[in-house]
C-alpha cells in the first residue's frame, strides 16, 4: 500500500514536472521591456556612470582626490604665507613703538637734565647775592 | 554586473518564459501576468549594478517574481471583483472562474485552487525544478513550512485530479 502510493505520487509529480514546463510569454514580450528601459539611462548622459568601465570610475575617483589632497595643500600654504606676513607687520609695529619709546624717554631725560641744571645755576646767583 | 542595453536585451529574451510563467500561473490572468513580468524585468534592470552574476539574477528574478504576482493577486482580491463568477470545490477552497480558465492546461487551473503560498511553493519545485532547501532560502521561509506545503498541496492536488477524471468518465 505505502509502496503503490509512493508509485501513484512520483508518476503524479511527473505529470507535474511535464504540465509546469514555464510556457512562453506572449509575442512582443521583450519589445515592451525594452520600450519601458528608461530613455536617459539606456543611452548614458554625460553625469552617468553605469555605463563606464570600472577602470575609468577609479581613475575618475582617483583623480577627484588628488585635486582635493592638492587643493588642501594649497590652502594650508596660502594661510601659512598670510600668518608669517602678519608676524612680520606685527614684529616691525612692536620695533617702531620700541624705538618710538626709547626717543620719547630719551628727550624727556634730556629735558629733565636741563631743568636741574638750570635750577641749581639760579640757587647759586641768590646765595652769592644774599652774602 | 555593468551591461550594455543588449546584454540587458539578452536577458530578457532567456528569462522572459520563467519569470511570465510565474506571474501567470499565480495570477492565472495572462495581461496581468505579461504587465507584473515586465515590472520585474524593469526592477532587474535598476538592481543589476547590485548583481554578481547572472545566476544571481536569476534566482532575484524567480524571488521578485513570486513577491509581485503575490501582491498583484493580494490587490485584485481586495478590489473584490464581483463580476467573476465563484464556486466552493469539496476541498472547501473558494476559486474564481475568468475567461482565462481556457488558455490554460488542467494541472494549471488545478494550481489556482491552491492557497497563493502554496502555489508559488508548488511552482518553484515542480517548473523551477529547486529542492525544498533552496525553495526555503529563496522564499525566506521556514524549511519545515515550505515541506508541509508541498505536501498538502499535491496531496490537494492529486485528490482534485482523481475527482475530476472520475466526473470526466461518468460523463
Amino acid at each position: 500500500m505505502v509502496e503503490r502510493e509512493g508509485v501513484e505520487m512520483d508518476e503524479f509529480e511527473r505529470e507535474l514536472r511535464e504540465q509546469l514546463q514555464a510556457r512562453s510569454a506572449p509575442a512582443g514580450f521583450v519589445d515592451g521591456v525594452m520600450a519601458r528601459v528608461p530613455e536617459r539611462t539606456r543611452r548614458g548622459t554625460w553625469w552617468s556612470i553605469g555605463n563606464v568601465a570600472p577602470v575609468w570610475r577609479w581613475a575618475v575617483a582617483a583623480l577627484l582626490v588628488a585635486g582635493m589632497v592638492a587643493g588642501g595643500v594649497e590652502r594650508d600654504r596660502q594661510q601659512r604665507i598670510a600668518g608669517e606676513r602678519a608676524r612680520e607687520q606685527v614684529l616691525l609695529a612692536l620695533q617702531i613703538t620700541g624705538s618710538t619709546l626709547r626717543d620719547v624717554q630719551q628727550k624727556i631725560s634730556a629735558d629733565g637734565r636741563r631743568e636741574s641744571g638750570q635750577r641749581d645755576a639760579g640757587r647759586n646767583t641768590r646765595d652769592e647775592a644774599v652774602r | 554586473m555593468d551591461l550594455s542595453t543588449q546584454q540587458f536585451r539578452a536577458i530578457v529574451e532567456r528569462h522572459q518564459a520563467r519569470v511570465f510563467s510565474i506571474a501567470f500561473r499565480i495570477l492565472g490572468e495572462a495581461g496581468v501576468a505579461e504587465e507584473v513580468a515586465q515590472d520585474v524585468f524593469l526592477e532587474l534592470y535598476r538592481t543589476l549594478p547590485r548583481l554578481e552574476s547572472e545566476e544571481h539574477a536569476m534566482a532575484w528574478l524567480r524571488r521578485v517574481a513570486c513577491h509581485r504576482a503575490t501582491d498583484a493577486l493580494r490587490r485584485r482580491a481586495a478590489r473584490k471583483d464581483t463580476a467573476a463568477e465563484e464556486y466552493q470545490d469539496g476541498m472547501g477552497l473558494r476559486t474564481r472562474v475568468r475567461d482565462f480558465v481556457p488558455l490554460m492546461n488542467r494541472v494549471e487551473q488545478l494550481l489556482l485552487t491552491l492557497p497563493p503560498a502554496q502555489r508559488t511553493v508548488m511552482l518553484l519545485r515542480y517548473q523551477e525544478d529547486l529542492e525544498a532547501e533552496d525553495i526555503a532560502i529563496e522564499l525566506k521561509m521556514p524549511l519545515a513550512t515550505v515541506r508541509s506545503h508541498l505536501q498538502r498541496a499535491v496531496q490537494l492536488l492529486r485528490a482534485k485530479a482523481e475527482r475530476t477524471l472520475k466526473e470526466f468518465s461518468r460523463g
